[in-house]
């Protein structure tokens, strides 16, 4: 951004700012790192800090010392390793099973021409802009009354088990999965099905043999951004499910929120614990993580 | 085609259609129809027409949520664009750590906004929270207050938590596009004469027209589903100046079991996403592409 005269270059050619407009922009990303990094900060060292030190000085200091006191507590006192458990447990199916569909409806949405399918198609991708709200009662009643043929139970209530989040999820999931797949499938070379059709190949094959195997890339970015959204789902948790047999992380970090005996460094070590997951998945996965949520902005 | 490939065809597409339409569209369909019903979730929905959405324009609360929500867009669409797109021509350039800085800016959009809210809290927190503390310690008392419990603060904090996730995602978006943005250019321009605001404003931003539209786009729809976070620091109290259309679409449908008239506001605010949806795919179809 240099206009000055006799500015200094970097190694790729661009020139060096002069030092006074430096100032104000370091300036500016020094304080934009601070907001972004103290909460963070903050909470970790909330998790290791005693209840006594915060009852005495609140949470914002250097911890006095550094105790796992408080993930054991929580560990060992509070619902949290079955909130976890809840939680990859509607996660992982949810996931595979939105990916899964992404991939048999972007193959049918980038290699074949039928009657309607591009209306279709809009249908399914204008999805992802559904508020949830707008499918919230309806399947709240659904998911609270069994389904029954003739007066016969076919399928008790599902209300406060985690099957409802996870049919839920992975059908809204379909909305993303589909139209990345659809378009990553039309962008390979043409005439892959075509030749593999002539050679005797069925679609299924074309698609799980051929296809598939190409699509991984896409593939690996839309599993870490599902994982990562249904993972910090609140809403779906909050309606669904009461009990502590059936709350995911999420709505379990929100239900001890709301009780007093939970102190504040048991709540930052459980949001800490809450967190691992899909930061893990992010630094694992950084690279599809980013290249998923900018695919729309990124001209090829 | 053949008729095996038909056959195949309608079997790969017919499963994830019937999840499709059973869990999304079906439901979106009832919650019009259960719009136009009084309902209090266990007697059977009695149809009244559009009452509920009569009802709604005189409602207060609903308006308040309504003026909220629209604050809500006005600084969703701003403060994320603008710091988002600063922060990123500003890392972009050659400067040292600028590395280690995207990996701090990168970490809130893999965190639940349960988790961020938690953090605001503390924040806000009237007697020890990190904002009265830096206050005070400025000397500047006077101007400390319960952010959240103050009926004047308590929308403006809710937002500005919610804007910092929302930030990181465009900052993560626009430094993407930009490197996609030809170096020749801006140097051609630099030997030009152009001072590095006519770069930023003439060549840089013009060049990242597509990734701002999608930045909005998501700021919007957001905004629109935004519920963690009131739910979390708030529940949209006190006296409703927190409130936004999705709050008060879950107080009314599971505190107070107005079911039909929490119907009515998931159903207006259906209708303001489809809005986002025709704008959105005309945009993206006049530049001949669709997100993704």
């Amino acid at each position: 951004m240099a206009s000055a005269q006799g500015a200094t270059v970097d190694e790729k050619g661009r020139r060096e700012r002069p030092l006074h407009r430096s100032f104000v922009l370091h300036g500016f990303i020094l304080a934009m790192l601070v907001i972004y990094a103290a909460p963070i900060i903050g909470v970790l060292m909330t998790s290791v800090m005693s209840n006594a030190e915060i009852t005495a000085r609140g949470v914002w200091h250097i911890p006095e010392g550094a105790t796992l006191g408080n993930f054991l507590d929580v560990w060992n006192d509070t619902p949290t390793p079955r909130y976890l458990l809840n939680s990859f447990m509607v996660t992982i199916p949810a996931t595979a099973l939105s990916v899964l569909g992404g991939v048999l409806l972007g193959y049918v949405f980038s290699q074949f021409r039928f009657p309607f399918a591009e209306l279709l198609f809009l249908v399914v991708i204008a999805g992802m802009f559904f508020p949830p709200q707008a499918m919230l009662i309806p399947l709240f009643r659904l998911f609270n009354s069994p389904v029954e043929i003739f007066g016969f139970q076919l399928i008790p209530a599902l209300y406060d088990t985690v099957y409802p989040m996870i049919l839920i999820h992975m059908s809204i999931g379909l909305a993303i999965t589909t139209l990345l797949l659809r378009n990553f499938m039309s962008a390979l070379p043409s005439g892959l099905r075509e030749a593999a059709i002539v050679d005797g190949a069925g679609d299924w094959s074309v698609l799980f043999r051929i296809i598939v195997p190409l699509s991984l890339p896409a593939l690996a970015v839309l599993a870490t951004l599902q994982f990562t959204w249904i993972w910090n789902d609140f809403l779906w948790p909050l309606v669904l499910t009461r009990s502590e047999e059936a709350k995911t992380i999420m709505a379990g970090i929100s239900a001890l929120q709301g009780q007093y005996n939970v102190a504040w460094a048991n709540q930052a070590a459980m949001a800490v614990i809450a967190s691992i997951p899909t930061i893990v998945i992010f630094i694992v996965f950084q690279r599809y993580f980013i290249a998923g949520l900018t695919m729309g902005s990124v001209k090829e | 085609m053949t008729r095996g490939s038909r056959i195949s065809l309608f079997l790969m597409a017919a499963g994830p259609l019937a999840f499709f339409a059973i869990f999304v569209l079906w439901p979106l369909a009832q919650s019009m129809y259960y719009s136009l019903t009084d309902w209090n979730g266990l007697s059977d929905p009695e149809f009244i027409g559009l009452d509920n959405f009569s009802e709604l324009l005189s409602d207060p609360n609903f308006i308040r949520s309504f003026e909220n929500t629209a604050i809500w867009l006005i600084v969703a669409v701003t403060i994320p664009t603008v710091l988002g797109l600063l922060l990123a021509v500003l890392l972009d350039r050659p400067l040292r750590g600028s590395r280690l800085y995207k990996s701090a800016f990168y970490l809130p959009i893999t965190l639940s906004l349960v988790v961020v809210g938690q953090v605001w809290t503390w924040i806000y927190q009237p007697n020890w929270g990190l904002i009265n503390s830096v206050l005070e310690g400025l000397g500047l008392d006077q101007l400390t207050r319960a952010w959240l419990g103050d009926p004047g603060t308590t929308l403006i904090a809710v937002i500005l938590a919610w804007c910092w996730q929302q930030t990181a995602l465009a900052l993560i978006l626009y430094l993407a596009a930009l490197t996609t943005v030809p170096q020749d250019l801006v140097e051609a321009a630099s030997i030009d004469g152009a001072n590095a605001r006519q770069q930023f404003t003439r060549i840089i931003v013009p060049l990242l027209r597509p990734a701002t539209v999608v930045v909005i786009t998501l700021a919007v729809i957001n905004t629109l589903k935004g519920f963690d976070i009131v739910f979390v620091l708030t529940k949209g109290g006190p006296f409703y100046m927190s409130s936004n259309l999705a709050m008060y679409m879950y107080e009314q449908t599971f505190r107070a079991y107005h079911l039909g008239y929490g119907a009515a506001i998931a159903t207006a605010l259906f209708g303001l996403a489809i809005i986002v949806v025709v704008v959105y795919f005309r945009q993206a179809r006049a530049s001949e592409r669709l997100y993704g």
